[in-house]
């Protein structure tokens, strides 16, 4: 039945969407970019695909951080322009993609005061999907009581904030505490927003994915939390709750000591324990990150395969910015010559 | 030449150039525009290829000349267009000079851009702090209340403990500017950061503010936040930061203040001078690039669209020559000989280069030399599909078919006069309005298509006049046959009054023109007697016009040797077509000589005049269909004959059967034919291989042609039976669709007379004075009506009809359309739609 009335409202950002997604690059592609000698060459290959003539006008000696910021720039104009065309609920599901980035600015703004630097010097570096009215005025908060009170009480973000007003003062370990429980709410609301209010075939989508995000972040931070001062207990407060590991896995990985034990948790799951398996830290092998992001590809171009939901939204925007990812790593290849590794990127078609 | 009726012969050439001449000789090819080169290396990847440094030069200098345009245009300077003729391609070495001027004139202007903005920063940095200090001023003014200023500022806070008088304590504030639609956001901010100790004052900048990174024009606010203490105060100009507002320093005194005002001021007044003198400079740059933009960038187009031909050719293995392939009109060969001598001798090069006529077997592409007249026509047709190569051109015919058949469902005098009228002007003025380059894309297709509309107007003209149709209303131009012999007792007493042909009413010569303009005043039978007319007239316009198109498709049978196609599908379909529908346009054609008035004999009843008279007409229609279901229809009427002429009953019996018989012949002949050209073709192919053997060489040809043809058979079947019924079931409804003709003449007249009964001839009634002053508005809105739907919209309609008349009734006879368009290497185009996709 939802299927029946889903085209009314978003049945032409949908198609829009498929039409970007036909966009990306194709491995024929990956395998002539990886071909390029200098980064003209990039950029002339580039100007055949769907990027078109996107660095038309930059002057010539290209940096790669120029393609960076051109590569982002379409994709936020792309997806500004679908988020501008939604309505309800699409509007929040679309809403609520964006708040990953705010939590990313924060956390990069809040590290970057901590460290002295001007303000001034960090707004650029922030993502623009994630950019809020107060954003800049955040180095004005010392504690993160005063980061709900002052700046965050009015973004979206303050109910994932409430859970961390009790720490002390802003460090490096207690920022890190605060990103992680930023994202588990995040995650968790988010999770809950698919599964409780839109249903259907989004959430059968949406989930997925979201499980497997919280999953990674649960065993990423465990991986991490070796060797620092963070107590067990502490660390299975920031496990978001809305993954396949929940709650047997969780509870084995808050007791984990060290890499194995981690390894051995994930035996117990399928999925994870192949992704365990192919990684390594060996020279030529694929690092564990690598092989989260290849999953996260694949669980993606999946969400694809079905129609009427707003999964292919969350999927367009996260594959494309592997492709960003992709173009960037060959293009840093390339420009330092560097071609031993370029290889490396994921491929998604 | 005959390129009107079939496409150009084109053939494949190779073409051999010296690495040298190469440059020059491909410019030559692209001025001419004739030469469609074919990729020759379609593996190789773009970057890969062996001109791409150069391409890359020329994306280099079309770069730097966009920025030239763009800072051009800010600026409103009008770029000159290119006087006289194209600028040809520059040499090769021209290349590097060309670079050099745009990037001295790049930097140039970066570097005036660059002092610009700072200058410009700098003068909003003062004008800012001229609006604070005035702003402000009323602030205090009203804060103090002509009181002493700091003993103003702290009798908030002493009044809440008036006894104990502790020493003053200061009130700090910092003054400064904000985007106006940041406010909300600030203040809010501001309460919440300081917990409500902060006073906030605010006034909008009237004057909006440029700002000097973008150029926009933006809306500030000036506000003054007063606080106390240190702590507050770094807190308060974080936010500040936070919100990009900017600080100025405010001195309290009002003294202080005035004399900074003042200071300011002056600096203002210097700073607008060399603001002035560096606008004034950036000026000059940018006009005298100005002059040569448009040059420049044809010149950059043409270089890198050398190159980018260069790319598709092959380098062969001594890489002293280049190869190409391209197709070229074979009556063309001459002048592209001549232009490659031309760009061999240009570039001083020896050896001349060699043009190869190739054997292929590839479909050549399609070419129709076009002028401006008939390309409108051609691109009709194209839009319905490319012609297949060589195949019957339709374009000509259409030239006065398409404004005929059009006009047919249009014909009014005056909507036709106006199109005319329209048409001819877009003709008459057609240099200048070119010359203008309007974007609207509605005006393109009309202006695109201007002499189809001068046409479809003129012959919507004839028509009226046919119709004697004008606005609905009639021209009595050479007398009516007609006339009353009633008295004027009868004419008064009675609504309808008939006019009798056999009698005095009629003179017995027919008006001499169109239709007698007595039909206007027939209210009870105009419309019968016009549908009879036209209906008949659509008819044998449609069967007139499909058989053309069959007869269309008896040139291509000829020309393309296909004598099968002629025996079992040409014949048999133009028998299928004259034995049912040519035969039902003769029994029209008899029904209206043979049966008539009887002058002199009104009321006769010798049976001689009455068989002959319009009472025993027989209708067309069950007439055919009688014939078409091997019947005869009860005679109704004893007075009259059953048939039309003697031997009718035999002779459509036979006219049918022949008809029916087409059908299996259309439907078998050609496969059954095929066949049996394989079985043979097969047996002998099995002699020449064992005969091929024998001799011990390679016979290999025949046999994968047959083979070839073999797996095809049932598919021959297949797409014989679709043919056949197209055509079959095709002949029925085409036939019936040329109604379409009378249909939409009918609904064009109604209107017309709709909007003259409704609205003008309202007008018309009033009597005295006011009728003027009423006639004046109504037929305002009869002009607009007339024009806007009757022209307009119904011309669109009719022309769409018109449009599917030939497409589908018309091309479905005999055309194909399954070629592939010839595009030619031209700079011509390629300026164009640079030009045209820039905007």
């Amino acid at each position: 039945m939802k299927g029946s009335i889903f085209n009314i409202d978003a049945g032409y950002l949908e198609g829009l969407c498929r039409g970007f997604k036909c966009g990306i690059l194709k491995q024929s592609d990956y395998l002539n970019l990886v071909q390029c000698e200098t980064l003209e060459d990039l950029k002339l290959h580039l100007q055949g695909t769907d990027y078109g003539t996107f660095l038309a006008n930059e002057p010539s000696p290209l940096a790669v951080s120029t393609i960076d910021d051109k590569l982002r720039e379409k994709l936020v104009i792309e997806f500004q322009h679908i988020r501008n065309h939604s309505v309800e609920p699409m509007s929040t599901f679309l809403d609520f993609i964006t708040y990953s980035y705010m939590i990313d600015n924060i956390i990069l703004l809040i590290t970057g005061t901590l460290h002295q630097r001007p303000i001034s010097e960090l707004i650029p570096k922030c993502h623009p999907l994630g950019s809020f009215e107060q954003m800049e005025a955040i180095h004005v908060a010392a504690t993160p009581a005063e980061l709900y009170n002052a700046v965050l009480v009015d973004t979206p973000l303050a109910p994932f904030f409430v859970d961390c007003i009790s720490e002390q003062d802003l460090d490096e370990m207690n920022i890190e505490i605060i990103r992680n429980t930023l994202y588990k709410a995040y995650l968790e609301a988010f999770y809950d927003f698919c599964k409780n209010s839109i249903g259907g075939t989004t959430a059968d989508v949406m989930c997925e994915i979201l499980a497997f995000e919280a999953d990674r972040r649960a065993i990423i931070i465990t991986i991490n939390s070796f060797g620092t001062e963070l107590s067990k207990d502490d660390r299975a407060k920031l496990y978001p709750r809305c993954g396949k590991l929940n709650p047997d896995g969780l509870a084995a990985l808050a007791r984990a000591d060290d890499y194995e034990q981690v390894k051995a948790v994930a035996e117990y799951y399928a999925e994870y324990s192949a992704l365990f398996e192919g990684a390594g830290s060996n020279v030529g092998d694929k690092t564990l990150e690598d092989k989260f992001f290849e999953h996260e590809v694949s669980l993606n171009v999946m969400a694809f395969l079905q129609q009427f939901h707003f999964g292919v939204f969350y999927s367009y925007l996260k594959l494309k910015e592997q492709e960003c990812r992709n173009i960037v790593w060959i293009s840093e290849c390339v420009a330092q010559k560097h071609r031993a590794k370029i290889d490396n990127y994921i491929p998604i078609f | 030449m005959g390129s009107l009726f079939r496409s150009e012969e084109m053939t494949l050439c190779q073409l051999f150039l010296q690495s040298e001449a190469a440059y020059a000789c491909v410019s030559e090819l692209g001025e001419l525009g004739l030469v469609q080169f074919r990729d020759l290396n379609p593996d190789v990847n773009a970057f890969q290829r062996k001109f791409v440094n150069e391409v890359r030069r020329c994306d280099e200098m079309e770069r730097k000349l966009r920025y030239l345009e763009k800072e051009i245009r800010r600026d409103d300077i009008p770029m000159l267009e290119i006087p006289g003729e194209c600028p040809e391609a520059p040499q090769p070495r021209e290349m590097i000079d060309l670079e050099a001027t745009f990037e001295k004139l790049e930097n140039e202007l970066r570097e005036v851009n660059q002092n610009a903005e700072a200058l410009k920063r700098n003068y909003l940095e003062l004008t800012e702090l001229k609006h604070i200090l005035r702003k402000t001023q009323v602030f205090f003014d009203e804060h103090e209340g002509g009181a002493n200023p700091t003993d103003s500022m702290t009798r908030a806070l002493i009044s809440d403990d008036p006894n104990k008088q502790i020493g003053q304590v200061q009130l700090g504030f910092v003054a400064g500017v904000i985007l106006r639609e940041r406010i909300p956001a600030f203040e809010r901010m501001l309460w919440r950061a300081c917990r409500g100790n902060v006073f906030l004052r605010q006034a909008e900048i009237d004057t909006p503010l440029e700002d000097p990174a973008s150029s926009d024009e933006v809306y500030k606010s000036v506000f003054i936040i007063f606080f106390q203490g240190d702590q507050l105060k770094t807190r308060v100009k974080k936010i500040c930061e936070g919100f990009r507002a900017t600080l100025y320093p405010c001195p309290e005194a009002p003294a202080d203040r005035r004399e900074m005002a003042m200071g300011v001021m002056t600096r203002i007044e210097d700073l607008n001078t060399v603001l002035g003198q560096t606008q004034d400079h950036r000026h000059r740059v940018l006009v005298a690039a100005a002059k040569n933009i448009k040059n420049w960038f044809v010149k950059v187009r043409k270089i890198k669209a050398i190159y980018h031909t260069l790319n598709l050719f092959n380098l062969d293995v001594t890489q002293k020559c280049l190869i190409a392939e391209c197709w070229v009109p074979a009556l063309d060969m001459e002048t592209i000989q001549l232009a490659l001598r031309k760009g061999t001798e240009r570039s001083g090069s020896s050896v001349p280069p060699i043009l190869n006529r190739m054997e292929t077997l590839e479909d050549p592409p399609t070419y129709n030399r076009t002028n401006k007249f008939t390309s409108a026509f051609q691109n009709l047709i194209y839009a319905y599909g490319t012609a297949t190569y060589r195949e019957v051109n339709p374009a000509p015919y259409t030239i006065i078919t398409f404004p005929f058949l059009f006009a047919v469902m249009f014909g009014d005098l005056g909507h036709g006069a106006l199109m005319a009228a329209f048409g001819f002007w877009m003709c008459y003025k057609e240099k200048p309005l070119q010359a203008k380059k309007i974007d609207s894309e509605i005006w393109n297709i009309f202006f695109g298509g201007r002499y189809i509309i001068l046409l479809m107007g003129l012959f919507s003209m004839y028509t009226g006049l046919i119709y004697n149709d004008i606005f609905s209303k009639s021209l009595n131009i050479f007398g009516s046959s007609w006339r009353s012999n009633y008295n004027a007792s009868d004419l008064r007493d009675h609504k309808l009054l008939q006019l009798n042909p056999d009698s005095d009413d009629y003179t017995q010569t027919p008006y001499p023109f169109g239709i007698d303009p007595v039909w206007q005043l027939a209210e009870a039978n105009k419309i019968i007697f016009m549908n009879a007319y036209k209906m008949k007239i659509s008819i044998i316009i449609g069967v007139f016009h499909m058989l053309f198109g069959v007869c269309m498709s008896l040139w291509n049978h000829l020309y393309f040797k296909r004598r099968i196609s002629i025996y079992m599908e040409f014949i048999p379909q133009i028998l299928f077509l004259t034995l049912l529908f040519f035969y039902m346009v003769l029994l029209m054609f008899i029904k209206w000589t043979s049966y008539g008035p009887n002058p002199g004999n009104f009321g006769s009843q010798e049976s001689e005049y009455v068989k002959r008279s319009a009472f025993c007409a027989p209708s067309i229609l069950i007439t055919f269909i009688n014939m078409m279901l091997f019947k005869t229809d009860e005679n109704t009427r004893p007075q009259c004959d059953v048939t039309m002429y003697a031997g009718q009953l035999f002779l459509q019996k036979l006219f049918v059967i022949c008809a029916l018989l087409c059908v299996p012949v259309m439907l078998f002949g050609k496969p059954y034919y095929i066949m049996k050209e394989q079985k043979q073709r097969a047996a002998a192919g099995h002699q020449s291989i064992e005969g091929a053997a024998e001799n011990g060489t390679a016979g290999g040809a025949p046999v994968p042609a047959s083979a070839h043809h073999d797996e095809e058979i049932s598919e021959v079947f297949i797409h014989q039976a679709i043919h056949t019924i197209e055509y079959v079931l095709g002949s029925v409804s085409h036939t019936a669709s040329y109604l379409r003709l009378w249909a939409l003449s009918l609904a064009h007249a109604q209107l017309a007379e709709v909007a003259w009964n409704m609205l003008l001839r309202k007008g018309l009634m009033v009597a005295g004075y006011q009728g003027g002053i009423f006639l004046y508005v109504v037929f305002a809105g009869w002009a607009a009506i007339s024009v806007s739907i009757l022209v307009l919209m119904e011309g669109l309609s009719a022309f769409l009809h018109t449009l599917r008349l030939h497409w589908v009734e018309f091309q479905s006879k005999f055309y194909a359309g399954e070629g592939y368009l010839f595009q030619p290497f031209s700079f011509e185009v390629i300026l164009d739609s640079a030009g045209t996709s820039e905007e």
